[in-house]
Formats: C-alpha cells, sequence, structure tokens
C-alpha cells in the first residue's frame, strides 16, 4: 500500500503542490514569529546580563499602586544609605536615580522616543556596565554624558550643547561625554551627575533603588537578609541582584510573549484557513481516484488500508510543506526584523535558532494537514468495491440534513461562546467561538451556496451568455465543494471586515466624544505621553488671547484593592468650560481632601455628596477624601478628579497629560502666540480639535492597516484554495470542456467560462464572509459601548470596496486553471478509453 | 474576426454529382517518433460527398478515427491538406478552426455528448447559444419532433437513457443546420434498439433533410445504414461500397480480419 501512497504522490505533483503551499504559508507564519520572538528575547537577555551585573543586592519601594506609565515611580530616602552602608558584607553602596530625559538633536528634533524609553540616569563613576568612549563623566549642573548610538543619531559630539527635555523645564546642557552602551534596542541613555539627577528625574533627596555590591565570600541571600533588618519601614524591601536580573528579564518576556502570542494569533488564523483547503483538495482527489480505491477493495485492500493510504499521502504533503514552511519562516524572521527596525527597534547580529521553530512548524503542518485529510480518508474507505466496475462513481455522501442540524448547532454553540468571550470571560473564548462559528457556517454553507449562488449569478445568463450559464451551473453542480471553497474565503474577510466595522465605530464614538466633550479650543499634549505641565501652563497664560489654561494632572490610587485613575487640576471649576464638566450634585470646590466622581463611579461604589473613602497612593500612604461633587460622565476628564493639594502631597513628581486652553478668538495668530510660548519644549505639540480628530483617527487607521496586512496572508491562501479547486474542477471536467470546445466553444469563451465560475464562488465567499464579519462587528461594539465605543457605524464603502476585492481575486485565481482549460488537447477530452 | 465564407447551407439538390462536402488530399498523419513510430494516415485521399450517408469502417487501428478527426478540424495532418467545403482547413488557426466547426460542422461521439449541468434543450441549441445566434424555430421544432423527445426537454442528460441522450446530441449536430455531420461510433455504447433509433435518425436526415453524415464504425450493421462505405486498413484506403449491406460488409471486413493484416 506504501507503493499506491508513493506513487500518488508523484501522480499527482501540482495539485499537491498548491496544497502543500497552503501549508507551506502558515507554517512559515508560525516559524517565523517564534525565530523572530526568540532573536528578540535572546538581544534583550544580552542587554540586561549587561546591566546590573555587580549588584547583590537591591533595595526598593515596595510596590503597592502600579504608576501610571511615564509617571514618576514611587522612591526611597537618601537617608537610608549611611545605614545600609555599615551593614556588615557590602562593599559598595549606590543611589541609583532613573527617570525621563530626551536628548534633542542637531535638528531640534526629540531623539529616541517610539516605544523604546528615554532614560535619564544618574553617573556612577563606580559603574563599569558602561565604559566611557569619549569624553568624561558629567559633573554639576549643565552638564551629560550619552549613549554612543543616540549621539550617532543626534549628530552631538563632545563639546556640544543642546536641549534635555525631562519631566519639567527644558535644560540646557553641554555634552562631556558618550559612553559606549553596546544595542539599546532603540532606547536612549542620558546620565547627569547625581544630585543634578535627583533633582531633574525625581526629588533631592531621593533615589530611584539603592543597590549594594557585596564583599567576596558574602552571599546575596546574606546580605539581603541584612540589609532587609535595617530598612525602617515596610514601605522599602530589599531583593538579591539575581531577582533584581530576572526581573528585568521576565518584564521583557512579558513583552515578548506578548507580541509573540499576537503574532501567533494571526499564524493560527492563517492554518485554520489553510485547513479547509487541504480538506477540500483531498475529498476531491478522493472523489477523483474513487474507481482506483474501488479497485483497491475489489482485490482486497481492506477499509483501513485504504484510509491509510491517503492519510501516508497527507503526512507526505504536510512533510514537505512544513520543512519549505520552516525556510520561509527563516525569511520571514527577517522581514518582521526589517520591519521592527524600519519603527525605531535596532536589532543586530544574526537571527537565534532553537529547536523550537523546528518542532512547531513540523507539529503544526502535519498535525494540521493529517486531521484536514483525515475526512476525505474516512470517505475514500467507504467507497463499495462494486464501484469499480461501474462507469459513473459517485462518491458515497452523507445527507445535507444531518449537516444542517450539526452546523446550525456548532455556530449557535459558537456564537454563544463568542458571546460569552465579548461579555468578559477572555478573549480565548471569543477565539475559539469564532473558529466554531466558521467551521459551522462552512458546514452550512452546502445549503445555503444554491441560492445565494443563484441570487449572486442570476445576470451571468444574460450578461456573459452561454459561458456565464455554464459557470453558473458549475458553480451550482457541487454545493460542498463551491461552499469549502469559498468559506476558505469567508474566514479573512469576515475578520477584517468585523474589524473594519469595529474602527469604524470607533472613529466615529471618538468623532462624537470630542465634538460633545471637547471645549477647549487648543489642547497641549506631549510625545512622551506625560509630562509636567505647570511651567508649560505657566508659559501659555501669557500669550495675548488665552483666556483660560487649565493643566490636567494624571494619578492613580487604590480603593479597596483596585487600582483607579484620577485626574487633578489646579482650579477644578475651570474645567465646566474646558471640558464641559456638568456638576449633577454638590461642588467643585474641592479644598485639600475633595474628590468628583461621575454618576457611574457614585452608583456603583454607593457614593454620594459627603461619603468619605479610604485611599492608598503609590507612596505607600494611606488617606480619607470627601466626595464633593457628582458629574455627568465625561471621557474627557475620565471618572474621577482628586484635590490637587491631595495629589502634590503623594507623588514626587506631578505629571500629568494635557493642558487644556480657551481663548477669546480663536485664529492662527493665537496658535502660533501658543506654539512660540511653547518653544522651549521640544515634545509638546498644540492641536485644535480637528487635530485632536485627526491624530486620534490616525491611530485608530494604522492599527487597523496592521491587523489587515497580517489577515491578508489567510487571504492569499483562500486564493489558492480557489486555484486548486479550479484546476482540479478542469480536470475533472476534461471530456465536458473537450467536448464544448469541439462544438464550437472559441478559447475565449472557455477561458471566461472558468473565470467566471471563480468570481462567482469568490463572491460567495465575500458575501458571507462580510455578512459574519458585519454581525461579528455589531457584536464586539454593542458589548464595548460603555467603555466609549457607543456609536455604530458600518463602512459601507470600504465592505463594497472587500466585494470587489473578491471579485478581483476571483479573476486572478481563474487565471492559470482557466488557461489549462483552453489549452485542453480536444481529442484527448473526448477519446473515450 | 472574420467570418468563414460560407457557401449555402444543407448542399445543392441532387443526390450525387454536387461536389464534395469535404475532401481530404494525400493527407498524413504520424504518432511518436523512432522505434515506436505509428503511421496513423499514410497519404489518404477521400472525397466525402455532400447529402449523402457515408460511413468508414476498418479495424482498430486502421486510422478511421484519425480520419474522421482530421476532417473535422479537430486534428492537424502532418502533410496534405483537408477541404470542408473549399476551406482549407490546414491553412486555419485554431481561432478559425473553431468558428469552423462551431458553424459548419455537427458532431455525436461515443459518449459524453451532453454537458451534464445543462437540460436536452439547452443541449440542442448549445452550439447556437455559443455563436450568438438565434436558433430558427421551425427548424427547432421539426428537429425537436425528429427525435421524439419533445416531453424531455426540461429534463439533465443524467435523467434521459443512453439513447434518449445520443438523440439529444443528434439534435444538437443538426440544429445547426451544418454543411456536415460527424459521428464517430454514435451507437458504441448503446443497446441494439437504442443503435437502431439513432441509425435511423441519422439515415432520415441524410433523406429527408439533405443533410451530409459521415459515422465512423466497426459495427456492419451500423454501416448498412449508409449510402457508402469507405474500407481503411494500414493507414490507407482499400476498398468502397455503395449500397453496402450487413452481410456484404461483414464479407469484406473478414479480408481484413486476416492474421497480419490490419490488427496490431
Amino acid at each position: 500500500m506504501l507503493k499506491v501512497t508513493v506513487r500518488n504522490l508523484v501522480a499527482h505533483k501540482v495539485r499537491l503542490a498548491l496544497t502543500a503551499f497552503a501549508v507551506v504559508l502558515g507554517v512559515a507564519f508560525v516559524a517565523g514569529t517564534l525565530v523572530f520572538t526568540d532573536t528578540m528575547s535572546r538581544q534583550f537577555d544580552q542587554l540586561f546580563s549587561k546591566t546590573g551585573k555587580d549588584v547583590a543586592v537591591q533595595v526598593r519601594p515596595k510596590k503597592v499602586v502600579e504608576a501610571e506609565e511615564g509617571a514618576a515611580a514611587p522612591t526611597v530616602p537618601a537617608s537610608l544609605l549611611p545605614a545600609i552602608g555599615r551593614v556588615p558584607g557590602v562593599a559598595r553602596v549606590h543611589g541609583g536615580v532613573g527617570g525621563f530625559a530626551a536628548v534633542v538633536g542637531k535638528n531640534g528634533k526629540v531623539v529616541g522616543g517610539s516605544g523604546a524609553p528615554q532614560l535619564g540616569v544618574d553617573w556612577n563613576p563606580a559603574d563599569k556596565d558602561f565604559p566611557m568612549k569619549a569624553g568624561r563623566g558629567p559633573v554639576g549642573p549643565g552638564e551629560v554624558a550619552i549613549d554612543d548610538r543616540t549621539a550617532a543619531k543626534s549628530g552631538l559630539r563632545v563639546g556640544d550643547r543642546t536641549r534635555i527635555v525631562v519631566q519639567g523645564p527644558p535644560q540646557t546642557v553641554t555634552v562631556v561625554g558618550i559612553v559606549d552602551s553596546g544595542n539599546l534596542m532603540g532606547a536612549t541613555i542620558t546620565a547627569f551627575d547625581q544630585r543634578t539627577a535627583q533633582r531633574l528625574l525625581l526629588k533631592p533627596g531621593r533615589f530611584s533603588d539603592i543597590t549594594v555590591a557585596a564583599r567576596k565570600g558574602v552571599s546575596e541571600t546574606a546580605l539581603r537578609d541584612r540589609i532587609q533588618r535595617v530598612l525602617p519601614s515596610s514601605d522599602y524591601e530589599a531583593i538579591t541582584g539575581t531577582k533584581m536580573r530576572d526581573e528585568n528579564k521576565s518584564e521583557v518576556g512579558r513583552i515578548m510573549s506578548f507580541i509573540r502570542t499576537f503574532l501567533l494569533v494571526f499564524a493560527v488564523i492563517s492554518i485554520f484557513v489553510g485547513a479547509f483547503i487541504i480538506f477540500n483538495t483531498f475529498s476531491m482527489l478522493v472523489a477523483q481516484r474513487s474507481r482506483e480505491l474501488a479497485l483497491l477493495r475489489a482485490v482486497g485492500a481492506s477499509r483501513r488500508q485504504v484510509t491509510r493510504a491517503v492519510l501516508g499521502e497527507a503526512i507526505g504533503v504536510g512533510f514537505v510543506g512544513s520543512t519549505v514552511g520552516l525556510g520561509a519562516g527563516v525569511g520571514l524572521a527577517l522581514l518582521l526584523r526589517q520591519l521592527f527596525n524600519a519603527i525605531g527597534a535596532e536589532f543586530d547580529g544574526g537571527l537565534t535558532f532553537t529547536y523550537k521553530p523546528v518542532l512547531w512548524s513540523y507539529a503544526v503542518g502535519m498535525v494540521v494537514t493529517v486531521v484536514a485529510a483525515y475526512f476525505p480518508a474516512r470517505r475514500a474507505a467507504k467507497i463499495p468495491p462494486v464501484a469499480a466496475m461501474r462507469d459513473d462513481v459517485a462518491m458515497p455522501q452523507r445527507s445535507l440534513r444531518i449537516r444542517v442540524v450539526i452546523g446550525s448547532l456548532v455556530t449557535a454553540a459558537g456564537a454563544v461562546l463568542a458571546g460569552l468571550g465579548l461579555g468578559g470571560s477572555g478573549l480565548a473564548w471569543l477565539g475559539i467561538g469564532l473558529g466554531l462559528v466558521f467551521l459551522g457556517v462552512a458546514m452550512l454553507a452546502p445549503v445555503i451556496a444554491r441560492p445565494v449562488v443563484k441570487v449572486l449569478g442570476a445576470a451571468y445568463p444574460r450578461v456573459f451568455r452561454t459561458p456565464g450559464r455554464l459557470a453558473k451551473q458549475n458553480a451550482l453542480r457541487n454545493p460542498r465543494r463551491t461552499a469549502a471553497t469559498a468559506s476558505a474565503l469567508m474566514i479573512g474577510l469576515a475578520l477584517v471586515s468585523g474589524i473594519n466595522v469595529m474602527s469604524a465605530s470607533a472613529k466615529a464614538s471618538i468623532s462624537r466624544q470630542v465634538d460633545k466633550s471637547f471645549a477647549a479650543d487648543y489642547i497641549v499634549s506631549a510625545t512622551a505621553r506625560v509630562f509636567s505641565p505647570a511651567e508649560p501652563a505657566q508659559a501659555v497664560r501669557a500669550v495675548p488671547g488665552v483666556e483660560q489654561v487649565t493643566a490636567l494632572y494624571s494619578g492613580r490610587f487604590t480603593v479597596g484593592s483596585k487600582a483607579e485613575t484620577f485626574a487633578a487640576t489646579e482650579r477644578p471649576d475651570d474645567l465646566k468650560r474646558a471640558a464641559r464638566l456638568s456638576l449633577v450634585s454638590g461642588s467643585a470646590e474641592l479644598g485639600g481632601d475633595g474628590l468628583l466622581v461621575d454618576e457611574p463611579t457614585a452608583a456603583s461604589a454607593h457614593l454620594q455628596v459627603g461619603s468619605t473613602i479610604g485611599v492608598r497612593f503609590p507612596d505607600g500612604k494611606t488617606a480619607s477624601v470627601r466626595v464633593a461633587g457628582v458629574y455627568a460622565k465625561n471621557p474627557l476628564v475620565g471618572s474621577r478628579v482628586l484635590a490637587l493639594p491631595a495629589y502634590l502631597a503623594h507623588t514626587d513628581r506631578p505629571t500629568g497629560n494635557g493642558l487644556m486652553i480657551n481663548v477669546t478668538k480663536s485664529d492662527a495668530a493665537t496658535k502660533r502666540g501658543i506654539e512660540k510660548a511653547l518653544s522651549a519644549y521640544p515634545d509638546l505639540k498644540v492641536q485644535d480639535q480637528s487635530d485632536v480628530k485627526k491624530s486620534v483617527q490616525q491611530g485608530v487607521d494604522q492599527f487597523v492597516t496592521l491587523l489587515t496586512v497580517l489577515l491578508a496572508l489567510s487571504i492569499v491562501i483562500a486564493a489558492l484554495g480557489i486555484i486548486n479547486t479550479l484546476a482540479l474542477s478542469v480536470i475533472e471536467r476534461t471530456r465536458e470542456i473537450g467536448l464544448l470546445r469541439a462544438i464550437g466553444t472559441s478559447r475565449r469563451q472557455t477561458r471566461r467560462m472558468i473565470r467566471l465560475e471563480s468570481v462567482l464562488i469568490a463572491l460567495f465567499g465575500a458575501v458571507l464572509g462580510i455578512g459574519i464579519g458585519v454581525v461579528f462587528g455589531i457584536g464586539v461594539q454593542r458589548a464595548v459601548s460603555d467603555q466609549g465605543v457607543n456609536v455604530l457605524s458600518v463602512p459601507v464603502p470600504t465592505l463594497v470596496g472587500y466585494v470587489v476585492l473578491a471579485a478581483v481575486i476571483g479573476v486572478l485565481a481563474a487565471l492559470w486553471p482557466a488557461w489549462r482549460a483552453s489549452r485542453m488537447d480536444v481529442l484527448k477530452a473526448i477519446a473515450f478509453e | 474576426m472574420t467570418d468563414i465564407p460560407s457557401p449555402v447551407a444543407g448542399g445543392p439538390p441532387g443526390p450525387v454529382l454536387a461536389a464534395p462536402a469535404a475532401r481530404a488530399d494525400r493527407i498524413v498523419k504520424e504518432y511518436g517518433r523512432g522505434d515506436t513510430k505509428v503511421v496513423a494516415l499514410n497519404e489518404v485521399s477521400v472525397d466525402l460527398p455532400a447529402g449523402r450517408f457515408t460511413a468508414i469502417m476498418g479495424p482498430s487501428g486502421s486510422g478511421k478515427s484519425t480520419l474522421m478527426h482530421c476532417m473535422a478540424a479537430l486534428d492537424s495532418v502532418d502533410s496534405g491538406r483537408v477541404f470542408i467545403g473549399d476551406v482549407d482547413l490546414t491553412r486555419l488557426d485554431d481561432k478559425r478552426l473553431t468558428r469552423l466547426r462551431r458553424d459548419r460542422i455537427g458532431f455525436v461521439f461515443q459518449a459524453f455528448n451532453l454537458v451534464p449541468t445543462l437540460t436536452a434543450l439547452e443541449n440542442i441549441t448549445l452550439p447556437l447559444d455559443i455563436a450568438g445566434r438565434k436558433p430558427d424555430q421551425a427548424w427547432l421544432d421539426t428537429v425537436i419532433d425528429t427525435i421524439g423527445l419533445r416531453d424531455r426537454l426540461t429534463h439533465r442528460p443524467g435523467e434521459l437513457s443512453g439513447g434518449q441522450q445520443q438523440r439529444v446530441a443528434c439534435a444538437r449536430a443538426l440544429v445547426g443546420r451544418p454543411e456536415i455531420i460527424f459521428a464517430d461510433e454514435p451507437t458504441g455504447n448503446l443497446d441494439s434498439r437504442s443503435g437502431t433509433e439513432v441509425l435511423s435518425f441519422l439515415r432520415n436526415a441524410v433523406r429527408e433533410m439533405g443533410q451530409t453524415v459521415v459515422m465512423v464504425t466497426h459495427d456492419p450493421v451500423a454501416a448498412a445504414y449508409s449510402d457508402l462505405v469507405l474500407f481503411l486498413a494500414d493507414g490507407r484506403l482499400v476498398d468502397e461500397m455503395s449500397d453496402p449491406t450487413a452481410e456484404k460488409v461483414l464479407e469484406r471486413m473478414k479480408g481484413f480480419e486476416l492474421p497480419g493484416v490490419g490488427v496490431r
């Protein structure tokens, strides 16, 4: 029987090659993702294994509340330093400073920043992690050392003067040293002397952490325990250097695993689509060979042997596909690296290879192929031996009625699971639910195919005459096949159109929100997201025509065990104008401990004016705040506004994310005036209402484009599936096409017939997919409408565009099969064997 | 796109005198090369008379099917010339050959004559539909009545018997009023009763409608329906017989079935 398998593999090279190609694409996606993320992980590991390698113990504040990204983290007091220094076994002790600082390059633009951190640190002469490359270490205010990559990017050299953006007024400094940092993956480092670093990045007398080097022979754990005993309060903790380094790495590992999961989701989609094609191809191959398989049965092969012979072919296809896919995956990893480098990450050196991508490539490729081929293989075994004697062999088909029942059940189960996923049970459920919906609809598709294709092709006979009529009939002829082929296309288009409905709704919602709550004429925001708003606010207030400047601070505290974000501003009353804040009860006079909450928060926590709640700030202190007022839901402000003094008392560096400016007359001159007043802050930008809308919508569009590109692969695979189906159909219909040719159908008419059939199948897939996608998009929008996406918008022109795209895919996929059909040897086709 | 000049369809009246409907002039057709070379047609010259029912006979491998394929514009020849009317097929490209087949030739094959997705009526009018021509309704009615399948016109081929399918195929060949109809073993797959129906139908098409029909067969009974039998052996035209009967044809055929002659 092995001989039969091998001979068949050889005999159907082209068809199996197309099938294998579907495996290749899916596997390449998996392998590429794994190789790429492995490579990234290793580079970060190398980076982190260099930093802090002398640290035996680190003393740091205990994390009570995760600080907002970019905002100042809690600190440790410098007063701990002497006590720790006296602990036996301590060789050196150092107070470290870390915060935000960005270098302004020769061109006046801030260096770095797209995702990678812009770090400000203290210069530690004892630290050997980063050797000095040129110049010397910074001494006193007004001097910095920067890393060599930043130097290269900014064009700065030792002796140059430039500005440094920090969370406060920008500093004018001289570059006195350049350190050899190695590859920082796009991060930038600016080093100040310790005192300056404390003043600019934290607060005088505070450190981010205290690191300790041990004397020879003292273990990290022993030293940690000794140091822990001298720490004055439970607000601080001592950890070993090993743990610190591991945490650094695991933080990177978390980001890596997020990227990996994100990419793998799309790889899984591709493979899922590929499975449809494998299933379909094997079904068709088995059907075409039914006579031969019946002969095998007639001469004594058991059912099992027939099944095994077909599965053997699947294993062969899976193996070849996985091998090529693994190779293609390496290419894809290179491409991904280039892509990430283009957006600012700096990868160098070769790719990292582990056994994992290899293992997964073969596992995924072969398992999927065998599973997808299993059902056709089983059906092959059911061909009765007597079929070998018959002229017309029909594959044993189960009735469509059973399919309808099972398909409906699967679809319903999938919809329920997806609904649960949307309801908050987790994305995994959503994914499984959607997968089931796709499977269920694919099972129902043969039943749906007949009416839908009839409607879609209604105009065919009239417009395209006989080739049109034949094409329509051919598409209807084997609904299972049409359905399976279209289903592959359905998946990609369903996801893409679902995402489009979501993004259009998000954009419409944002637009409405901005219109509704955006009462300021201009807002100022920072490229690094958070900044210290006090000084810029002061600068803008001096501009003629500016009436009101509202600096919005943001912070976090915990209520009970839940971390909550709040806003704070100097005069909360100003929010009534700047953000259309409307009080339902109480007043905006907050005093030192007042809090405003929005209605939903008040309702869910049973708060009213006069209630008091206990909160815990990131510095570990608890406080009691008093509810001074309740306001109507306001997306710009968020759900809580805290009295500014209460916020300032618990933060070392107050930061926020915006200034809201109201002017007497909104015109170009005023905007220029504001921009001029802020010229000292190169990281701040001034936007009016439409700029804000545009930039947010651009962000949404970019994300949608990224998702669409990632889903495009599944659509390519679906197109391969159409090619496969048509090519096999053409072979199957050799006689019929020969007859048509013999009685006078021209090559062109033959090609048109195949092409029209292809377009019809593609359109059917598009209609199914876009239908599911729109329903899904609406479902998601409904589910998240209370999180801000409260406007439903179905982007009809875009969706129509996808229908057209599907038709184009149909035309392209038919090119080769149609060519083959038109070149068919008429004599061979009609010769009777 | 230029139309091939078409003489009057159906040919001139008068049974024998007219110019031949198709003509082969010293045609040669070879397959393979070297040791495996087979000469299928060896300088065959033949006239197929218009308005007559001609049968081409010969043992397997005699080249009878090849001759028909070459004369019906389905296959090319290696040398010599083939004419349908006065058009030289050897000078036409695929596009013109296709048009010629569509407009001037009718076909009936041994099997797989009909497009399974189309109804009987749609199959009958298929060549006209492909050409974008309207069928002549009166003629269509005549043809349909002659094959006697008016009540089955909306059926798909799968719902018709083998004989009925072949009659539909004959109707399809007739409906475009081609200059010549080629039939390749049209009764090869039929039981004798269905075969008789089809052969009578073809003979009536010649007698009553003035059609020209050329049929390849190896069945002496089928050949007996024709006006003229051409005998082929080893790629050459070896004999012909007018007004054949089954017995005479069988007798003649036996001459070819001798060991070593004509049988591969």
